[in-house]
């Protein structure tokens, strides 16, 4: 029985340290889409964080990292913003070509750094924080309130983001801008400047993402680290609605999922894991099959500004 | 006696709890141009749908040709001989005028043929066009033009307009309206919808006035007057004459628009749209800008907006500066954002609860829900979906945010583009009270009649060059803005 409440609490405080990147390079996606950018490159920039958090923790502690990671993925979002948001390049192969380039440069670069083995890199890590009282709450207490500050960030940032899509004006012009270019630029928005902000501001949460897979997770860098996570960030900005809040529930849900996978192994199948491997992401199918047909993109999403 | 072209009778349709026809009918015989006028939401638009098989009427018979029609698709239509022009284009940009019609006439894609058989049917229309263009870079007229070759491709012999003319300069509207009674008098049948009672009477040899889903009128267009249509039309009570024109222009205040020697690039693409322009508009005053498409007056009227960087020259307007874009569904407002929402963008620093940074929803719902009423809008509350008001509605949300600023400056592109003749009064008397109150409207139109009734003085824009005529004068306007005068 204690095992079982055991079991249960590992995996609730798994499914929280999962959804963690998840949550921040979503909610950082989310805010690029609502501005009418689509940036497949957050992949790319949650690498080149993971990498400059690596770099930079072990060359002046977890917090250089992690400003390090906010720098790396906000200067790859950049380069996209000035591609696709400027130039009114295709969003989709701009972003792709983004996540390519920052595959094979975050190689480079690591290897320069580290040699081709690798092995053995340990880098100084954040250490879980607990909150007083509270993460002796049963079950619940270590998955919400002893975890890594990033987490708290990642939550702290759900309110935040939506108080500033909803209630401020720059939320207004900004989702105006994702909405109709057109009519924004009429009414005074400065439709690049507005993208081009939302899509660095994206890149710079997908950095702190791959810098919480580094820092708060694995402690260590490899090369394709982040496997495919970014992309499930924009799956999970389409069914949290585009909302925060939603984005919250589905990171959640896609933390969940992972973690189950985990407890699936741990429990000893005969099942191959790799079958488990892809559980999130059948999930994600499903949740999407079912959410798409109910769900309304913003209008100029993946439309660069017309000229005139 | 030859059973007519096309006779609907007894049409119903409704949409949800709106009723759009109760009982309208339309005959149109063959060799005829006849106009179908009514106000925005007669249902003129819808009728001429039904006949097109865009809609299907909730009942009444359809005859083509004296036999029995079921109409259920555009396809049925066309085999009928019917062919619909609509009012925006829904021609594939990216393929050739050429390839534009062989699409729809089923033509064999064959480039040298269908160029032929394009060249053969335009020249004999009288309706010239380059069939290499792309569709997509045509002007607007010809983006017409190629949707009426289009249906005669199709050896449409019924052709069903929806405002032809909407979008044409006058004399261009000319050109058209003579074609179209040109293909008609051949013994086909034209059916024009419109709001533009002089146009109607004069091109048309018969007319009929919807007014909430019924025919009020059916006569000859040289019996009626422009005084019995409009009665029809709206109901009683008349056309609302414009008041006569007079001008609020304050002499002893300083200009509010001054330009001098300004040259503004064109919007968008290289080259300048705007030579050495000088105007001064006073306060109070009301200027229009007579222009056919691009002669420099979109970028004119953007530059006085603030929205372009002119290249050189002398720009002076006074601050707040309101601008009404063209079109209302994709520059005046975000149709998926709320009326509150599209009310605080718009007006940026004085916007109901703008504060700084912040925006209060509450003030902002309740300031719009006072324009709602102030303006007699009809709309589901400031938190309904712009999308969801009708264009008239739309129109007067965007002049209630514009002159909610008290502007010191309106700066307005085609404000009635699309209204109704009672909606476009009232436009017309809030940009008057406006100027009344001392403020100095600049606008444009594409409508003649518009600019000379609401204009205190006209200039016209062609080639990119400011002229102001010697005499407020239709014809010597009208050669002037195509630059033969």
């Amino acid at each position: 029985m204690t095992d079982g409440i055991e079991l249960l609490a590992g995996f609730l405080a798994a499914a929280v340290r999962v959804a963690t990147p998840l949550l921040l390079a979503a909610t950082g996606e989310t805010i690029s889409e609502r501005g009418g950018v689509i940036n497949l490159g957050i992949e790319g920039s949650m690498l080149a964080g993971a990498l400059a958090a690596a770099i930079g923790s072990s060359a002046g502690g977890p917090w250089s990292g992690l400003a390090a990671a906010l720098i790396a993925g906000a200067t790859l979002a950049a380069v996209f913003a000035l591609v696709s948001v400027h130039a009114g390049a295709d969003q989709i192969i701009a972003g792709t070509a983004i996540t390519l380039g920052a595959v094979g440069l975050t190689g480079a670069v690591y290897r320069a750094y580290y040699g081709t083995a690798g092995a053995g890199l340990s880098i100084p890590t954040l250490a879980p924080v607990e909150v007083p009282v509270l993460a002796e709450i049963p079950l619940l207490g270590a998955a919400l309130f002893a975890q890594p500050l990033t987490t708290y960030f990642a939550v702290a940032l759900v309110p935040a983001t939506w108080w500033y899509l909803f209630r401020t004006r720059g939320g207004l012009a900004l989702r105006a801008a994702g909405e109709s270019a057109d009519g924004a630029r009429a009414a005074g928005v400065r439709v690049r400047a507005t993208r081009t902000l939302a899509v660095v501001a994206g890149g710079a949460l997908a950095g702190l993402a791959g810098a919480t897979l580094v820092l708060a997770q694995v402690g260590t860098f490899s090369e394709r680290m982040t496997a495919g996570r970014g992309f499930i960030a924009i799956a999970i900005v389409v069914l949290g609605r585009w909302h925060p809040g939603g984005v919250l529930v589905a990171a959640l849900f896609f933390g969940a999922a992972t973690a189950l996978q985990f407890v699936f192994q741990a429990s000893g199948t005969a099942v191959p894991y790799q079958l488990f491997l892809m559980l999130p992401y059948v999930l994600a199918l499903l949740g999407l099959a079912g959410a798409v047909g109910r769900v309304r993109a913003p209008r100029d999403l993946g439309r660069p500004e017309r000229a005139s | 006696m030859i059973p007519p072209a096309l006779q609907l009778r007894n049409i119903h349709k409704r949409y949800g709890s709106t009723t759009a026809l109760a009982g309208a009918a339309l005959a149109v015989e063959w060799g005829e141009t006849h106009a179908l006028l009514g106000e925005n939401g007669a249902g003129k638009s819808t009728l001429l749908r039904i006949a097109g098989g865009l809609e299907r009427a909730d009942g009444g018979p359809i005859e083509v040709g004296g036999g029995r029609a079921v109409i259920r698709s555009p396809r049925d239509a066309r085999r009928l001989g019917i062919g619909m022009v609509h009012q925006h284009p829904t021609s594939i940009p990216s393929l050739t005028v050429a390839e534009n019609i062989a699409l729809t006439a089923g033509w064999r894609v064959q480039p040298r043929e269908i160029r032929g058989r394009v060249l053969e049917l335009s020249g004999a229309l009288g309706l010239p066009i380059d069939p290499d263009s792309y569709a997509g870079r045509l002007p607007i007229a010809l983006k017409q033009r190629l949707e009426i070759l289009k249906a005669l491709a199709a050896r449409a012999r019924i052709l069903l307009l929806d405002e032809p003319t909407a979008v044409l300069a006058p004399l261009e509207a000319e050109e058209l309206l003579r074609v179209l009674t040109g293909f008609a008098g051949v013994g086909n049948a034209v059916v024009i919808v419109t709001h533009k009672l002089r146009e109607a009477l004069s091109a048309a040899s018969r007319v009929t006035v919807l007014r909430h889903g019924a025919v009020t009128l059916v006569g000859n267009s040289d019996t009626e007057t422009p005084d019995s249509v409009s009665r029809a039309m709206l109901g009683g009570a008349g056309r609302p004459e414009p008041s006569a024109t007079r001008s609020d222009a304050r002499t002893s205040e300083p200009p509010a628009i001054r330009l001098q020697a300004l040259d503004v690039a064109r919007d968008g693409r290289y080259g300048i749209a705007l030579r050495g322009a000088a105007l001064s508009v006073l306060p109070g005053e009301i200027v229009g800008i007579a222009a056919v498409e691009g002669a420099g007056q979109r970028e004119l009227m953007r530059a006085v907006a603030g929205l372009i960087e002119p290249l050189r020259g002398v720009l002076e307007v006074r601050q707040p500066v309101a601008f009404v874009p063209e079109d209302r569904t994709t520059e005046g407002l975000i149709l998926p954002l709320s009326l509150a929402e599209n009310m605080v963008l718009g007006m940026g620093e004085q916007a109901p609860g703008v504060a700084g940074a912040l925006v209060s929803w509450k003030a902002a719902s309740a300031a719009t829900a006072d324009l709602i009423a102030r303006f007699g809008m009809t709309a589901a509350g400031p938190e309904a979906q712009a999308g969801t008001l009708s264009g008239g509605n739309q129109q007067k949300l965007v002049l209630a945010r514009a002159l909610a600023r008290n502007p010191k400056v309106i700066v307005a592109e085609n404000p009635t583009r699309g209204l109704d003749v009672a909606a476009a009064a009232e436009v017309h008397r809030r940009l008057r009270e406006a100027a009344a109150g001392g403020t100095a409207v600049l606008f444009h139109s594409s409508d003649l009649d518009e600019l000379l009734a609401l204009s205190d003085r006209l200039v016209v824009a062609s080639g990119g060059v400011l002229r102001e005529p010697e005499r407020r004068d239709r014809d010597l306007v009208g050669r002037m803005m195509i630059g033969a005068a």
